[in-house]
């Protein structure tokens, strides 16, 4: 199966006693290649939507299959195959190791995957070259600006070649130029035929995406796409 | 993943808090160069003690001896139960003595190559050695076999052996010392010495007239002054060649050692068989009583049992009742003649030989032999129980040291542990960020724990380095130290198994200190350690 499909996913949280749905019975599918933007506001469980996706994190319940992948039935070590391999992460602050270069940092998931050094050198700066980057592979993150530093991450993501990239609030913490820069690059990697989540805040973000998801205490709907 | 990016993920993070890494590495350096100087020195000494029984041949040594208490002497000079001629009245319990008979079936026991017997004495039947006009005076005197088994250790010369029958001597090194030939005592190799007895001598070499002299009158405690029947006799002047100037125990005792044909040779005394005496004394008894209680009191303070004994058992009651009683004035006929007893006499006479020494033909066969030796009745005592004495001895100096390393080990490994603890809280967001680039939780699990092993690793090698080159500097001043003691010829050297040892058990102290914050690590929710700050 292709795309992303989520049947009565559930993730409850135990809070002080208390059960507390983050996501309640959410089915959902996103089909593979497409851009969907996932909105709503602080809380609303749009996080905990993408770690499920992500497989970050398990749903208390219901079924979670992300091309062909029956995450509920992968054990820690599938799992983190999965997210090695399927997913790309995109995080709002970057999270690059301060004391690795560009190089390294976008070479790390491929030292999880088990490649030879040569190789994952080859595909790192690869990678960075499609996010402009090439000519920074030994520069330390404190040496990039914000928006360079994004792309660097991107690179990160792209290094394993996954099918789904999942972007947490990816132009968070960047001025609406280098925001742009970002959505740029994500939309390109999105016509190479990766499936882009982003959430984001930002309406400008989600008016590039071909679908918006808003999720309210829980559930999903349908957004408006802006024309 | 593959192994040398787990490595080279964790050192990289060492790396990251350099201060922080240092200061854990150091505790572990303490810990781990104390345990290697310790270590180093005690196993030194045993390997010393080994070496040395070894060489001489000690450990292949069984003594025999009549009681239990005995201490075990590898030079078998200071063995047996003391004087060879104090008196042996046979009572019920006493313990049967190391005869002839005896000796000749430890000598037939399998494994065993050969035995000596040795006695001593410290009977001043000898009384001065003699060298270039000057005297010394003789105090204990050994015989042995010197058929190979008792093997003592020499500064000059060569020990003694069985070719050896024209009165060839080893003196012991304070003799050489007195002698002034502290610094060459080479020297005194081949020397002819002279033995000189004491009046009354009868031995081997004496003449001994028909004729006795009237006796001599002792002063009280007058150093080897003899009484008795033969006292008139003259001293004798026993030529003797130095062939080995032995080393000293410790114990600064002068000792002369000789072949045991020698020794029984010179305190085989003869006596005379009835004298008759010219003037008996029964008138002048009550004159004589002061002198002759002094002269008794000398006699048995000079150790000259041996000769009375003699006396009680071959000589008529008469003379002898006279003799207790006061010296006869005049000079004495010998009636019956003159009797030397037997060797086998002799030794029965005076309850045996000091101890036997059976020497095994392999070390593995030495207890073997010691259990059969004491079920002829005699206790045993060999270099092995020393052996391991000394060992054991070695070990527990080396566990208690060992335990202080310890100490300081189970410290640094609390240190390593809060270091771990600490870089895991650090770190916690790049765990996650790890977590979701598909880092297993087995792989956090391992950076973290390699990490930990790196700093135990790093600690030990460093103070295995340190510790050697404590040795190394420790060494000459350590050697000058015991120069003149027992560890003479110690190597002090770290050996590479301690090296190993203590690397491999810094390691592995990293890695147990190291695995519970690891395995934390590797069990943080990725979701949660994404959102700490």
């Amino acid at each position: 199966m292709n795309g992303i499909d989520l049947r009565q996913v559930t993730r409850s949280y135990q809070l002080g006693g208390e059960s507390f749905d983050a996501l309640h019975q959410v089915d959902l599918h996103i089909d593979k290649g497409s851009f969907v933007a996932i909105t709503g506001p602080s809380g609303s469980g749009k996080s905990t939507l993408a770690n499920i996706i992500g497989g970050l994190d398990r749903p208390t319940s219901g079924s979670v299959n992300v091309d062909g992948n029956d995450l509920a039935k992968l054990n820690d070590s599938d799992l983190s195959n999965f997210r090695n391999r399927t997913i790309g992460f995109i995080f709002q602050s970057f999270n690059l190791k301060a004391d690795s270069t560009a190089v390294e940092n976008v070479a790390l998931p491929l030292i999880f995957a088990g490649i030879a050094p040569k190789l994952r050198k080859a595909r790192a700066l690869e990678c960075l070259d499609r996010v402009g980057l090439g000519d920074r592979a030994n520069h330390l993150p404190n040496q990039l600006s914000g928006g360079q530093r994004q792309r660097v991450a991107i690179a990160r993501a792209l290094a394993n070649h996954p099918s789904v990239i999942l972007a947490d609030e990816p132009t968070g913490n960047l001025d609406s130029a280098r925001g742009k820069e970002v959505i740029e690059i994500l939309s390109e990697l999105n016509r190479d035929g990766i499936t882009l989540l982003v959430i984001t805040h930002d309406l400008d973000v989600a008016s590039h995406a071909q679908r918006i998801i808003e999720v309210h205490d829980g559930a999903v709907r349908e957004g408006r796409v802006a024309s | 993943m593959r192994k040398a990016d787990y490595l080279s993920l964790s050192l990289r993070s060492l790396r990251r808090s350099k201060v922080r890494s240092m200061l854990t590495i150091f505790a572990i350096v303490i810990g781990a160069t104390g345990i290697t100087v310790m270590l180093t020195f005690v196993t030194s000494v045993k390997n010393l003690t080994v070496a040395s029984f070894v060489k001489t041949g000690q450990i292949l040594q069984i003594q025999v001896s009549q009681s239990k208490d005995l201490q075990y002497d590898p030079n078998g000079t200071n063995g047996g139960h003391g004087d060879a001629f104090a008196s042996s009245g046979s009572s019920a319990n006493a313990p049967k003595p190391l005869s002839v008979e005896l000796e000749n079936k430890i000598a037939a026991l399998p494994n065993v190559t050969a035995v000596s017997a040795m006695l001593r004495s410290r009977n001043p039947f000898l009384s001065h050695i003699v060298y270039k006009g000057k005297q010394w005076v003789i105090e204990v005197v050994v015989g042995y076999e010197p058929n190979g088994v008792i093997a003592p250790t020499l500064v000059a010369g060569r020990t003694l052996t069985m070719a050896d029958t024209h009165n060839e001597i080893l003196i012991s090194r304070p003799y050489a010392d007195v002698m002034g030939y502290s610094k060459n005592y080479s020297a005194l190799i081949g020397q002819k010495f002279i033995l000189q007895t004491n009046n009354g001598y009868t031995g081997a070499g004496a003449t001994l007239p028909n004729k006795l002299p009237p006796q001599v009158q002792c002063e009280q405690n007058k150093r080897g002054c003899f009484g008795g029947p033969t006292s008139g006799l003259p001293a004798m002047n026993i030529p003797a060649t130095v062939v080995g100037v032995l080393e000293d125990d410790g114990s600064r005792q002068p000792l002369i050692m000789m072949p045991l044909s020698l020794f029984v040779g010179i305190y085989n005394a003869s006596t005379p068989n009835n004298v008759r005496y010219d003037f008996q004394n029964q008138g002048n008894r009550g004159n004589n009583l002061g002198n002759n209680q002094g002269n008794n009191q000398g006699n048995n303070q000079g150790n000259n049992q041996g000769n009375n004994q003699g006396n009680n058992q071959g000589n008529n009651p008469g003379s002898n009742q006279g003799n207790n009683q006061g010296p006869p004035q005049g000079s004495g006929t010998v009636i019956g003649g003159w009797v030397r007893p037997t060797t086998t006499e002799f030794l029965t006479n005076n309850g045996g030989f000091d101890s036997l020494m059976a020497k095994a033909d392999k070390l593995e066969n030495v207890a073997s032999i010691a259990n059969n030796i004491e079920r002829l009745g005699v206790s045993t005592t060999t270099g092995l129980a020393a052996l391991n004495d000394q060992k054991a001895q070695a070990n527990v100096i080396g566990l208690v040291l060992g335990a202080l390393g310890f100490v300081a080990l189970f410290i640094a490994a609390l240190g390593v542990m809060n270091t771990m603890i600490m870089s895991v809280l650090q770190r916690t967001r790049e765990i996650g960020v790890m977590r979701a680039l598909g880092a297993r939780r087995r792989t956090i699990r391992r950076i973290f724990t390699i990490e930990a092993t790196a700093i135990g690793f790093l600690g030990g090698f460093i103070g295995v380095a340190l510790g050697s080159i404590f040795v190394l500097v420790a060494k000459p001043v350590i050697t000058n130290m015991v120069k003149a003691g027992s560890l003479t010829g110690a190597t002090f050297t770290v050996p590479p198994w301690l090296m190993l040892m203590v690397i491999a058990g810094t390691s592995f102290i990293g890695f147990i200190s190291g695995y519970f914050p690891a395995r934390r690590a590797a069990n943080l929710d990725p979701v949660e350690a994404l959102r700490y700050e």
